[in-house]
């Protein structure tokens, strides 16, 4: 079976090279986007297994691309699993609007790669 | 000094009136009389020594008068009645008899309706004005002068209903059209809980809560409140709130606590990455770091694990300061909620030559829990036994049912603590003398400890002793006693899995 896919939009140079080294290492296969346009791009072009998205992001924020991929009349993504993954809580109007379009909502500076790992998994990785 | 004339009442109104309209009647009746006596006179229809001319118009003349007398007071009776209610209404004394606007005479006449028209005007206009009493006057003067101070008072009865509010209380009315206090408290901790605790157990108690918004944030007109409660049961009025308006200190405060988040988030971000490349390198190094290196590292995750725990607490107590704080409570155990801080705590006393006891029964009843916030409870517990205990020393955590509560004790053979430092431990930023000298912290610990414990309806208490230790307790209710609550409030969450502050989609329930 080949290997599952993972999108990986995020700005943080450190984050991002953090997430893609052990994803990699887990035997996923990972593209890194580091601006939020790149990253609905990306997301268009190939349906992957997993998107992990950051929320604050240049020139489009997380939020936006997500409305974008499925917000619509029709779910541009079907076969992806997106996780959220911000070091901003969400308030209850956010939360609701999220719960309908995310698969998982991660604070980042409680999940460690390891753990992250562990929620795909759980997701069906 | 000049004294302040005093406005005129409604009940001023009629007495001059009615004096008035009766000298009017009996002047134009002398004036009709002595016309007619001139006319007679003139006309030489009469005499003026003519006997039966003057006792004729005097019988006319009293006749005259009794007669409009009795029309007067027939005309001026719904005037009477409507100034009668409204001197009522008004709370002024009583000075004319009050008919009833149920009785049958005004009910053929149609002047029931203006009657009952001028009550309800009143109740709806004038909500703050139902108590009456027989020294109104006075009473009207002290409305008047509440309604115009900035502080909020509002009475109770023993129903919990509004029966008094001035003008600054922050009152709403519902769709049943029924005043009710608009403030937000923090989630059990508001007026209702403690109203129920007194009803239940005390005949006179007080409480002040303080920092209370009536309005969410970014609500124009915010204000902020200290909010001074009296019970005394039996009495009337049965609550009295006293609402001191504290918006212009409490909304600096408020860009304080927004800079205390922002910084916060913003440290998050090193964080993620320190723990994350730890996390990474400790798997990597495994098999390659010597003893000494291992515990080095080993320090390493402590110490950002418990920088990362300290962040939370920041952004907690912003937000339960805030009212922000959100606990989503559910069906748990001690020994679950536990687990999911229990490598951290291992670590932590390993790395800072601890031993850690751990003896929690698998027996115990669930309970209602936010485990996420209630994991940090036992953290900051357990962090302030190592902070406060020598190397070497024995930390032991023990649970046990008690009752409708499961209580969790966190023990310590540590340096202790006086009576007078124990009573103000839960305050917030409050460092002991001795402890700002010897021990770093923050003091907001065990401030934010207590608002997540009390938030689920819980207590944490301490003992503690001087050179042999400390000993805090948290007493959680277990599950059964509000299971029907919380069935009907969390219906909405089927499916959703947390996971700390996050949560993850349980798509196999989905499938399933």
């Amino acid at each position: 079976m080949a290997n599952k896919t993972i999108l990986c939009i995020e700005d943080d140079r450190f984050i991002g090279e953090m997430y893609v080294r052990s994803l990699k290492k887990a035997g996923y296969e990972v593209d890194w986007m580091v601006d939020g346009n790149d990253g609905l791009v990306a997301a268009r072009n190939k349906q992957y297994d997993f998107i992990l998205l950051d929320i604050m992001l240049p020139e489009r924020k997380g939020t936006e691309i997500l409305a974008s991929l499925r917000g619509g009349k029709q779910n541009l993504i079907p076969k992806s699993r997106v996780i959220v993954l911000t070091n901003f809580e969400q308030d209850e109007d956010s939360r609701a609007v999220m719960e309908h379009n995310a698969d998982a909502y991660l604070i980042k500076a409680e999940i460690t790669p390891k753990k992250l790992i562990s929620v795909i998994q759980q997701l069906g990785g | 000094m000049e004294l302040k004339k005093q406005p005129k009442l409604a009940s001023d109104f009629w007495p001059s009136f009615i004096k008035n309209a009766r000298l009017d009647l009996i002047l134009g009746q002398i004036l009709v009389f002595t016309i007619i006596i001139l006319i007679l006179i003139i006309t030489n229809i009469a005499t003026i020594d003519s006997i039966n001319l003057w006792l004729i118009l005097t019988t006319a003349f009293i006749a005259n008068i009794a007669i409009l007398l009795m029309f007067t007071n027939k005309i001026t009776k719904p005037t009477k009645k409507l100034l009668a209610a409204i001197i009522q209404i008004n709370g002024e004394t009583p000075i004319l008899p009050v008919s009833s606007p149920n009785s049958e005479d005004d009910d053929k006449t149609g002047f029931q309706d203006a009657l009952q028209t001028i009550y309800k005007l009143s109740s709806n206009q004038n909500p703050d004005k139902k108590a009456t009493s027989k020294n109104i006057t006075s009473n009207n003067l002290i409305s008047q002068a509440l309604d115009s101070t900035v502080c909020g008072f509002v009475a109770m009865d023993d129903k919990r209903q509004i029966i008094y509010a001035n003008k600054s209380a922050p009152i709403s009315i519902n769709t049943d059209n029924k005043e009710y206090l608009s403030l937000i408290f923090n989630e059990n901790d508001g007026i209702d809980e403690w109203l129920d605790k007194c009803s239940n157990n005390s005949v006179h108690n007080e409480k002040i809560w303080t920092r209370v918004p009536d309005k969410l944030p970014n609500n124009e007109g915010r204000r902020f409140f200290d909010c001074i409660a009296n019970y005394q049961r039996g009495a009337i009025p049965e609550v009295v709130l006293s609402l001191i308006d504290r918006t212009s200190t409490y909304s600096i405060d408020e860009e304080n606590l927004d800079f205390m988040s922002f910084a916060a988030h913003e440290l998050r971000g090193p964080i993620t990455v320190i723990r994350g490349y730890l996390d990474v390198l400790n798997d990597e190094l495994v098999d390659v770091l010597k003893d000494d290196q291992s515990e080095l590292f080993s320090r390493l995750i402590v110490s950002a694990n418990r920088l990362s725990g300290y962040i939370n607490n920041i952004l907690n107590t912003s937000k339960y300061d805030r009212r922000h704080l959100k606990i989503q409570l559910r069906e748990d155990n001690v020994a679950r909620v536990y687990d999911t801080i229990s490598d951290d705590m291992r670590l932590r006393a390993k790395a800072q030559r601890r031993l850690l006891t751990v003896s929690i029964p698998e027996n115990l009843p669930t309970i209602a829990v936010d485990s996420t916030s209630m994991g940090e409870v036992f953290s900051n517990l357990i962090d302030n036994a190592v902070k406060y205990s020598n190397e070497g020393g024995a930390i032991n955590i023990t649970a046990r049912a008690n009752d409708s509560f499961v209580e969790v004790e966190f023990k310590d053979h540590g340096i202790g603590m006086s009576e007078n430092i124990i009573s103000n431990l839960f305050q917030k930023f409050y460092r002991s003398h001795r402890s700002r000298e010897t021990v770093a912290g923050t003091g907001i610990g065990l401030y934010i400890c207590k608002a997540i414990v009390e938030s689920h309806g819980g207590t944490i208490s301490i003992q503690s002793e001087e050179g042999k230790g400390s000993t805090f307790t948290v007493s959680i209710p277990i599950y059964a006693t509000i299971a029907e609550k919380l069935k009907a409030s969390n219906n909405s969450n089927v499916g959703i899995i947390s996971e700390g502050r996050g949560w993850i989609k349980n798509h196999s329930m989905y499938r399933g």
